[in-house]
């Protein structure tokens, strides 16, 4: 499945499309590249596959990730989310398909502009801070001089300027951290691609990423980041991509996904039982949530008749037009995915 | 494949350790322990021999005295020199004391001698001899001792009887014993050792114990360094920050930095090594620490020796490292890996059964055929070139199939390191190594 989607240069959106997939058919894709709007996505994925052995662990996802977006890779655990950013950055070779950097096949050198914090992350613990933040620095080009100076800055600012002559296994687990995030963004790159950056983290260390996030969107830079929890992606986002078991199942800007759907999304309580709500004629979709029900109605649906026909059923003391949140659209994404 | 971060990840890898304590203290350490272990067991030893309480029971008469003289009097620089024969110096191991006691023959037979086991386990003696009619005959005297495993003091008591006796038969048949002793002395070989840059004396055992020196250090660092990158390789993976790492740096790189730091990490140890062994058996540094006697010649360590040794120190390093680092990327945990080092550990260890034929033959078609397999080349060649230097081409020809050898291996452990390195879980099998190898 194929999404993609305009950008103007600031960022917001244009004009853009998103694979409509409570019918459950594919989009074979309207063609909408960048040499139409002369704006080069940061960071590309066209139909990348990678199995290993029989598994197919990404099955032809495509994603763009517009410049000076934050953009959410999101699905649950096993989804295809790190092996997606492993190919990304190269770590991995897909079997097939593409990935391109400033809207140009990657090259080598592009990694070096990235400012990657693997799922799976940790230090040499007998170097020292210094040491390591400085090894960082080279392995991204950083000339030493200046890596130094930049060393001394950032740790400073992450209040472990006192730290910089312990060696790593002096510290706690949260000053690690933050020496990770250290390390990872010290080169000041263009593109942050995280691959789950909260998980594991204490509060101050979240605190600290979430700043960063925001300090790095508002100075035109581009993230992406995947992640499992939806509440933190539905905070930070702007766009996601949602996948499911290697495909891409939900993409689009959050905000327009979330128009899309506001029209027909109704949370409902009612005493009615749940097989009957949904065999009510109008409703396309009943989701069980913690907090109630939520009805998807069919898109010719009539809510003020949707509603007459559930009050016959039973005692309605709630029904109510709702945006939807992630979470919502996520269930109802994967049950079409299904 | 670029050169930077091979240099960025190889100045890490060479930096922590040599800025480390524990690799000057090694380096420091090492040539002390070696020279205790070879100076001390030969001082213990001396001090444990030096004095041995020995009972003597002559039963057929005329030999204890002499005998006990003689143990005694072979302190002394020899008796018996004749004139035109310079009297063989006593070697330090042969001038044990004893302490003999002349016991006569009394009484019961067996009960004197069940006495004399009583006083050796009282601990008032430490062993007794009993010289018998009949033992003597067939050449033969009895030695009782709680230890019988000091055949140094054996063989020296077996020595003196055998000249005491054999004095009293050549007497008895009316030959002169001195005359004999002069006539049958023994003839040393006096040892040249023939070189390109001027013959000079070498004792034979000297040169034997420098090939075997050789071999072993080279055994020793070649394993330790290759283990080195195995237990790095795991630290990488098990620390989780390999994948940090691989974020702008390719396996490969990562897999050449990494074998190239911490080659010169062992080269510098070994550089510090043999600078401090050849300036010590330089022969005006010898005769100057007065570490030797004057007639021992040491064999001098050249700094084409040295080379070759460098040389293959790295070739057998890299050829072994390689297989070490894919071990490491393959497997979990030190435990896991040591099952598969030790196979690599067999070629390791395979020159050592090839190491006394070589040194007698260095020439043989058996050691130049061996020395040419690349696993084996590094320990045997090292043999070899310390025993006799072989013709250059089968030096040159035995240094090129070993690189060649080493490409191939970095292509294959690669391959395997690629993989690895980022699987975390149970062991691969072989078959699933061999998909590695073929699918990378």
């Amino acid at each position: 499945m194929v999404c993609r989607f305009l950008q103007t240069a600031a960022g917001k959106t244009r004009r853009g499309w998103i694979p409509y997939l409570r019918t459950g058919v594919g989009f074979s894709g309207r063609k909408a590249s960048q040499e139409e709007s002369g704006v080069s996505n940061n960071l590309e994925l066209r139909e990348v596959r990678k199995a290993y052995g029989d598994f197919v662990a990404v099955d032809g996802v495509s994603l763009a990730v517009p410049p000076g977006a934050v953009f959410g890779l999101l699905g649950q655990n096993g989804a295809g989310k790190t092996t997606s950013i492993r190919m990304i950055m190269d770590i991995l070779a897909p079997d097939r398909g593409e990935v391109l950097f400033f809207g140009r096949p990657r090259r080598l050198e592009d990694l070096r502009r990235v400012g990657y914090l693997p799922e799976e992350r940790g230090l040499y613990r007998k170097m020292t801070v210094f040491d390591h933040l400085l090894f960082f620095a080279e392995l991204h080009g950083v000339e030493r001089r200046r890596a130094g100076k930049l060393i001394t800055e950032w740790l400073e600012r992450v209040e472990l300027g006192a730290w910089a002559k312990a060696r790593v296994e002096a510290l706690s687990k949260g000053m690690q951290q933050k020496i990770q995030l250290v390390g990872t963004i010290l080169h000041d790159p263009d593109i942050l691609i995280l691959d789950e950056p909260f998980s594991g983290l204490d509060p101050i260390a979240q605190a600290l990423f979430k700043d960063l996030i925001g300090d790095f969107k508002a100075r035109g830079k581009t993230i992406l980041f995947s992640t499992h929890i939806l509440e933190q992606a539905e905070k930070l986002c702007d766009h996601i991509c949602l996948i499911s078991h290697g495909k891409v199942i939900l993409a689009g800007e959050l905000a327009a996904l979330k128009r899309e759907r506001g029209g027909n999304v109704y949370r409902l309580t009612t005493s009615a039982d749940r097989v009957t709500v949904a065999a009510t004629r109008g409703v396309a979709e009943v989701l069980d949530q913690p907090s109630g029900l939520r009805l998807v109605l069919a898109a010719d649906a009539d809510p003020a008749a949707v509603l007459r026909k559930l009050v016959q059923h039973g005692d309605v003391t709630d029904f109510r037009s709702e945006v939807p949140d992630l979470e919502t659209l996520f269930i109802q994404a994967v049950r079409h995915a299904n | 494949m670029r050169i930077d971060p091979i240099v960025t990840i190889a100045k890490r890898e060479y930096f922590s350790r040599v800025k480390s304590k524990g690799f000057w203290v090694a380096t420091l350490l090492l040539p002390i322990a070696m020279a205790a272990l070879t100076i001390l067991p030969s001082m213990i030893a001396m001090k444990s021999r030096a004095s041995q309480r020995l009972a003597i029971v002559d039963e057929v008469g005329g030999y204890g005295a002499a005998l006990a003289a003689k143990l005694v009097e072979e302190e002394k620089p020899a008796a018996v020199a004749a004139p035109g024969v310079e009297p063989r110096k006593p070697r330090k191991e042969e001038t044990a004391q004893f302490k003999v006691e002349l016991v006569a023959r009394a009484g019961d037979r067996a009960a004197q001698r069940t006495d004399l086991d009583r006083r050796v386990l009282a601990g008032e003696i430490d062993a007794w001899l009993w010289l018998s009619p009949e033992g003597l005959a067939k050449n033969e005297v009895e030695y009782h001792a709680e230890s019988v495993s000091n055949f140094m003091t054996q063989s020296r008591l077996s020595g003196v009887v055998s000249a005491v006796v054999g004095e009293a038969r050549l007497k008895a048949a009316g030959i002169d014993a001195v005359q004999v002793s002069t006539l049958t002395h023994d003839i040393d070989l006096e040892t040249t050792r023939v070189l390109a840059e001027g013959s000079r004396q070498e004792g034979g055992m000297a040169g034997f114990f420098l090939a075997y020196f050789l071999f072993f250090l080279l055994y020793m660092v070649t394993l330790l360094y290759g283990q080195q990158v195995m237990n790095g390789v795991l630290e990488e993976k098990s620390s989780r920050i390999v994948e940090v790492i691989l974020a702008t740096v390719r396996p490969i790189e990562l897999l050449l930095g990494k074998l190239l730091g911490i080659g010169l990490a062992g080269l510098t140890q070994l550089v510090v090594w043999l600078t401090t062994m050849a300036a010590l058996s330089a022969p005006a540094v010898l005769t100057a620490l007065a570490l030797l006697p004057e007639d021992v010649k040491m064999p001098q360590v050249g700094l084409g020796l040295i080379a070759h040794f460098l040389i293959l120190f790295l070739l057998g390093f890299a050829l072994f490292a390689t297989l070490y680092a894919a071990i490491g990327a393959a497997t979990n945990n030190v435990q896991e890996a040591q099952q598969f080092a030790g196979f690599l550990v067999v070629f390791l260890v395979a020159p050592m059964f090839f190491l006394i034929p070589i040194i007698n033959d260095p020439d043989s078609t058996m050691a130049v055929v061996l020395s040419m397999i690349p696993p084996l080349t590094p320990m045997l060649m090292m043999l070899r070139i310390a025993v006799k230097m072989p013709p250059l081409w089968q030096i040159l020809a035995a240094y090129a199939l070993t690189t060649a050898f080493i490409v191939f291996l970095i292509w294959v452990c690669a391959r395997i390191y690629r993989i690895g390195i980022l699987m975390y879980g149970k062991k691969p099998t072989f078959q699933e190594l061999w998909r590695w190898i073929r699918y990378a």
